[in-house]
């Protein structure tokens, strides 16, 4: 214990003696864990937004009014059979109106107008759910070919192209972030390397010494992985400092993004604080000792 | 104590130390004399592990020298002290600080260092002069300050390279003197020196090297190269 507070007080004062390159150091790693945040980050809202345009991919089938029921229930039949198609859903005329209602209940011009009709002009409708987002196009060609003089109208807006390119980007973005994290991760282990070279050539007179009167190999060599450690710390810290106000801050302007679609940034890594930041802890420490143990094997010579 | 058989020692192709042979007894005072490139420091370099022959066998006490480890070096070092021509002090420290050091980075607690440091500065004559930096005091109480943080471990061998290379006459002498008295209360010294005046009135055994080997092994020797 008692060598243990000693080591402390000396990675301490290696710190200190090495103010300027102790900053640089842990910039270094601070653009290493910002990076890796901001992916991150990217990540959980391309899932959001990926999300959010698969609730919406459906193909509409409008159906005549007068098509008989058993019409249309054999219609959906058919169309539940085909392995392309995940679920149908018949909305009567009736459910039709009835959600139009719902949907304008605060519109007063349009609920007047359609009072004003006397009649339910709405169609009936199967709702289509493909089995699988990607292959929604394979069965909109399907559905455009199938003859039914019940069917009146068809929506097939594919939003498979838009998901495809969200996917595209999200893709693109990530490989690209890897390879940034990569660089940032080299650029670290280089960087922590160098601080503790530099911080034994600072100290090789102490070292000397501490070899010629007898000090062990584990207190020569402890005080520099101490020094890495707190690198890790302070630079995990600053990042949870600086990233937590940066997420507030973009937090409102994502709500207003997805409006109608629960996209909470700040949550995701306020529910994941200990397993996002602990682990990037553990992997920068685990950096950091890498170089440190290669820079003291070489250069301390224990 | 010491005994070094068929001792060699090579720096790539070049042969500093060839197959040397010599006994030391404990409690002995003994000069290692020879000019510059004769092996001396080498052999000093061996002595405290620095090194390691290429042939032979170096023991110390209980250590075979030849077979220890990375990790029992530190060990090793706590028996024998060492002094140098270049002190080897902490400028920033004080020379208390700089003797202390030595029992704080081996584990010592704060009460060993209480208790061993003021004394280790009375025996060197140091005593009213702790606080002060290395720039403050003498080449000779440097030299001192360096005694005394070499004894802190009570070893039972000294090892003194050059201990007054970088001392005038007068210093050098006290520190001597200083090395004999620690002599007498039983620590074996090994001086390394190359000046004759001193080996000549010493008086005591005299190690003669040259190109690596041993040429001369004389009780009450004289500095004959």
């Amino acid at each position: 214990m008692r060598s243990f507070f000693r080591i402390i007080k000396f990675s301490f004062q290696d710190l200190a003696r090495n103010a300027w390159l102790s900053i640089v150091t842990i910039t270094i790693l601070l653009l290493a864990l910002f990076s890796i945040n901001t992916l991150i980050t990217v990540q959980v809202v391309s899932d959001s937004a990926i999300t959010a345009i698969k609730d919406k991919v459906d193909i509409s089938l409008y159906l005549n009014s007068e098509a008989p029921e058993s019409e249309i229930l054999k219609l959906k039949s058919d169309l539940e059979s085909n392995s392309k198609v995940k679920s149908v859903n018949y909305i009567s005329k009736t459910a039709a109106l009835q959600d139009f209602r719902a949907k304008y209940r605060n519109n007063d011009p349009v609920l007047s107008a359609l009072k004003e009709l006397g009649k339910n002009p709405l169609s009936p409708s199967l709702i289509i759910l493909p089995a699988n987002i990607e292959e929604s196009s394979l069965l909109i060609n399907e559905l455009k070919v199938i003859d039914s003089p019940i069917i009146e109208s068809r929506d097939f807006t594919d939003n498979s192209s838009i998901l495809n390119k969200i996917s595209s980007i999200t893709q693109r973005i990530n490989e690209v972030g890897l390879f940034i994290i990569l660089i940032f991760v080299l650029t670290s282990l280089l960087v922590v390397y160098n601080a503790i070279r530099v911080a034994i050539y600072t100290h090789r007179q102490e070292i000397e010494i501490e070899r010629l009167v007898g000090a062990s190999n584990y207190f020569i060599y402890m005080p520099y992985i101490f020094s890495s450690f707190l690198y890790s710390l302070i630079s995990v810290g600053i990042i949870i400092a600086a990233f937590f106000p940066l997420l507030t801050l973009i937090q409102p302007y994502l709500e207003v993004f997805f409006t109608g679609y629960s996209v909470n940034i700040l949550g995701y890594f306020i529910n994941n604080f200990f397993y996002i930041f602990g682990l990037q802890f553990l992997v920068i420490l685990f950096i950091n000792i890498v170089a440190t143990l290669i820079a003291v094997r070489r250069y301390a010579n224990v | 104590m010491i005994s070094i058989q068929n001792v060699s020692k090579f720096y790539g192709k070049n042969q500093i130390l060839d197959d040397v042979s010599l006994e030391i007894k404990a409690g002995e005072f003994v000069s290692i004399v020879g000019q510059s490139g004769a092996g001396k420091t080498t052999l000093v370099k061996l002595l405290i592990g620095e090194e390691k022959a290429n042939a032979g066998q170096v023991l110390v006490g209980d250590w075979n020298i030849t077979d220890l480890s990375k990790r029992e070096v530190p060990y090793l070092r706590r028996q024998i002290g060492t002094i140098f021509q270049d002190f080897k002090l902490l400028p920033k420290k004080t020379l208390q600080e700089n003797i202390s050091f030595a029992i704080e980075v081996s584990g010592g607690t704060k009460e060993k260092i209480r208790k061993v440091v003021p004394s280790v500065l009375k025996i060197v004559g140091l005593d009213g002069k702790g606080d002060r930096y290395p720039n403050e005091v003498s080449g000779g109480e440097k030299q001192r300050a360096a005694i005394a943080r070499a004894l802190v471990h009570q070893p039972k061998i000294l090892l003194a390279d050059e201990p007054t290379g970088n001392l005038d006459a007068i210093n050098a002498d006290e520190i001597i003197e200083l090395l004999l008295r620690i002599n007498r209360f039983g620590t074996t010294v090994i001086l390394v020196t190359h000046n004759k005046e001193i080996v000549n009135r010493l008086s005591k055994r005299v190690i003669s090297m040259e190109g690596g080997r041993v040429i001369s092994d004389k009780e009450k020797g004289k500095y004959i190269l």
